[in-house]
């Protein structure tokens, strides 16, 4: 494959979290996705080595190597296995971020130094059973008693929410002014009262990442705990995302290439009518295919990272990555199992686990549907032309078309 | 304290292609610490940590050296030097180990030198062998624990792991100690340093700071050719399994295996 120039410090991160990977989590990956199994002493160990602090500022104990590192750090991370990359995705690109974008002094010295080394694992809540897309209407309220705040509420398809310490939670704090203004972010730890973990999620794929609902009832939280401001939730989540798409992007990266990687040793080593499968075009055409995709993918990637590490506004980018990469992991992954044939279908390959858990990467942090929306926003906000959201109330039909 | 881990920078073994003339192809390859050396400059960070004073890696090579170099950097090696001359391109064993020992004279206050048994592409194993000779220091190979380094009295006592004793050694510092694989279980290099290390520019010696001359290999390679192939097996035919297991299970008697 075509290798991306990074820099020294790049290489450095890289070759280390490519052992760490083949010895901590390649020998697991089946087994942990089989059992459905969180290995939370992976995750510890990954701390104690410093993957879980890589874009982050060495003032509390960050690697400072920005997104571009943080994007390395995916793409490694995933060719072992994305349910791992998905926790610590979770932990570092959502609940550290916000913490590092949104936090005071005071915040950032008593959380995301934890969060840095792993002593406390950590957990982001938006989505709600009835805003998920629609992440500006939800439900979850939060009332201000003396120097507490009160949350009543439910978030849902919260990852790692279940066993993290730290959970960053988006509550309603003014009805009348909705996302502008009107939503806030918390800082929860695990042990406020009224904090509870409801069911964890069957899922087709990223089984070993543990996805849970999370209800708040009367939970109360120290008014130290707002994270950037009351009325500043939404804009915040937003800014968290914008860059959180960038490492989605480079797990993509990771995933297709050790698909494309198992696959170019299956052409050559497999052999049909008398000679390897590498001889017939059919084969050879993929196996381009493949590359041409993971190459413009890795080239996007770290260019929309370069931006985001420049301190530039990237939101245009960072949504052509996410929706780039997840699609064009799922295609390479899918055309790697075409060509193990019956053995990708077979669970003794990890092909049919990475197929399984890319197909959520189309989903998750804003569907494929709605990037394509922020893509046009965005273009259309270029040439001075807002798109106009109309709200309105709609009525629920009687009879559901499916009940 | 000063320990001095010889290390050097292999193309990862079990993706190098072999060329036409049975030489290896290690372009493009992703380069590595010989996986000897990592558990050499483990065992020179234990005795670091234990002693202070400094743990110092040296290589022999390119430029491009240096990146493993650092690797050792960030495990915990407190300095590096890089041996390079156009002059070192080509050499054999004995003449790479006359570099190294004239680079261990100039340093001048080397208690102990580390480093693998052998090298995983060039696979001499003779290089820590002949570095002693030439240092006129004890030697002590195939080393699979180091039960002492001790400054006061300046000896150090390990085992040597052969292939059917264990041997219990002293020997007076300074010595050259070669290590086998698993003498210890080398720690990941810190990424916390990563970003200061990547920047550690070692220091180089050529041959006219070291004061060599005339290098030139005494053995050279004039012809490779691949082992002869394995004879085909026998197969062992009978109408059932307990037939074809009574066979075999006679087979083996009979030529005193079992």
């Amino acid at each position: 494959m075509i290798e991306y120039e990074h820099s020294d410090e790049i290489k450095m991160l890289r070759q280390t979290v490519r052992e760490f990977v083949n010895k901590e989590i390649r020998p697991i990956a089946r087994e942990i996705d089989e059992e459905e199994r969180v290995p939370l002493d992976v995750i510890k160990k990954a701390g104690e080595l410093g993957l879980l602090a890589v874009p982050f500022p060495e003032k509390y104990g960050g690697l400072e190597l920005g997104i571009t590192g943080y994007c390395v750090l995916m793409e490694e991370l995933q060719r072992g296995d994305a349910s791992i990359a998905t926790i610590i995705g979770a932990h570092t690109q959502l609940c550290a971020m916000s913490i590092h974008l949104g936090g005071n002094e005071a915040q950032k010295d008593k959380y995301l130094r934890g969060l840095n080394r792993g002593t406390l694992i950590g957990a982001w809540a938006l989505t709600e059973p009835n805003a998920g897309s629609d992440a500006a209407h939800i439900s979850t309220t939060a009332e201000l008693h003396g120097d507490e705040w009160v949350i009543n509420g439910q978030k849902m398809w919260i990852t790692n929410g279940s066993f993290a310490d730290v959970i960053v939670v988006h509550a309603v704090t003014d009805k009348s002014k909705g996302a502008r203004g009107g939503i806030t972010a918390f800082i929860v730890e695990k042990d406020f009262p009224g904090f509870n973990v409801g069911k964890i999620e069957d899922k087709m794929g990223l089984r070993a990442s543990h996805t849970a609902s999370l209800y708040f009832e009367d939970m109360r939280v120290p008014a130290a705990n707002v994270l950037g401001g009351v009325g500043h939730g939404f804009p915040l989540a937003m800014k968290t995302l914008d860059i959180g798409r960038c490492g989605l992007g480079g797990g993509a990266v990771g995933g297709a290439k050790e698909a494309f990687e198992l696959s170019r040793q299956y052409a050559i080593t497999r052999h049909q009518f008398g000679r390897p499968i590498a001889e017939f075009q059919a084969i050879q055409f993929k196996l381009a295919e493949m590359a041409v995709k993971i190459y413009t993918m890795e080239q996007i990637v770290y260019d929309t990272a370069r931006k985001v590490d420049a301190g530039k506004n990237a939101t245009l980018e960072s949504s052509i990555v996410k929706l780039y990469c997840s699609e064009m992991a799922s295609e390479v992954i899918d055309e790697a199992i075409q060509i193990h044939g019956g053995m990708g279908f077979s669970r003794e390959l990890p092909l049919e686990r990475m197929y399984r858990d890319a197909r959520v990467t189309r989903i998750f942090e804003g569907t494929n549907e709605i990037q394509k929306s922020v893509i046009a926003s965005e273009l259309l906000k270029q040439v001075g032309y807002r798109i106009h959201r109309h709200e309105g109330v709609y009525p629920t039909p009687k009879h559901a078309p499916h009940s | 304290m000063h320990i001095v881990v010889c290390m050097k920078q292999v193309p990862r073994d079990n993706s190098v292609k072999i060329n036409p003339d049975l030489s290896i192809n290690a372009d493009g390859i992703e380069k590595i610490i010989n996986l000897f050396d990592e558990y050499a400059i483990e065992e020179g960070i234990i005795w670091n940590e234990k002693h202070g004073g400094k743990l110092t890696v040296l290589s022999m090579g390119a430029d491009e050296w240096v990146e493993q170099m650092r690797r050792a950097l960030a495990m915990g090696a407190t300095d590096s030097l890089l041996l390079k001359d156009p002059a070192f391109a080509t050499l054999d064993t004995i003449a790479a180990a006359k570099v190294v020992a004239a680079a261990i004279r100039k340093l001048g206050d080397v208690d102990l030198i580390l480093t693998g048994r052998n090298s995983t592409d060039d696979e001499s194993g003779a290089f820590a062998p002949a570095l002693a000779r030439i240092l006129g220091w004890p030697q002590l190979t195939y080393v699979g624990k180091v039960i002492d380094v001790n400054p006061g009295s300046k000896t150090i006592t390990a085992e040597r792991h052969l292939e059917t004793v264990v041997e219990t050694v002293t020997a007076p510092l300074p010595a050259v100690v070669s290590v086998i694989k698993d003498i210890n279980n080398p720690r990941y290099p810190s990424l916390l340093k990563i970003k200061k290390v990547a920047k550690v520019e070692p220091p180089v010696w050529t041959a006219a700071d070291l004061g060599v001359s005339g290098l030139v290999p005494t053995v050279t390679v004039t012809q490779r050719v691949p082992p002869p192939p394995r004879p085909s097996g026998e197969t062992i035919d009978g109408p059932d399994a307990a037939t074809k297991v009574k066979k075999l299970v006679d087979k083996l008697l009979e030529n005193q295996i079992i």
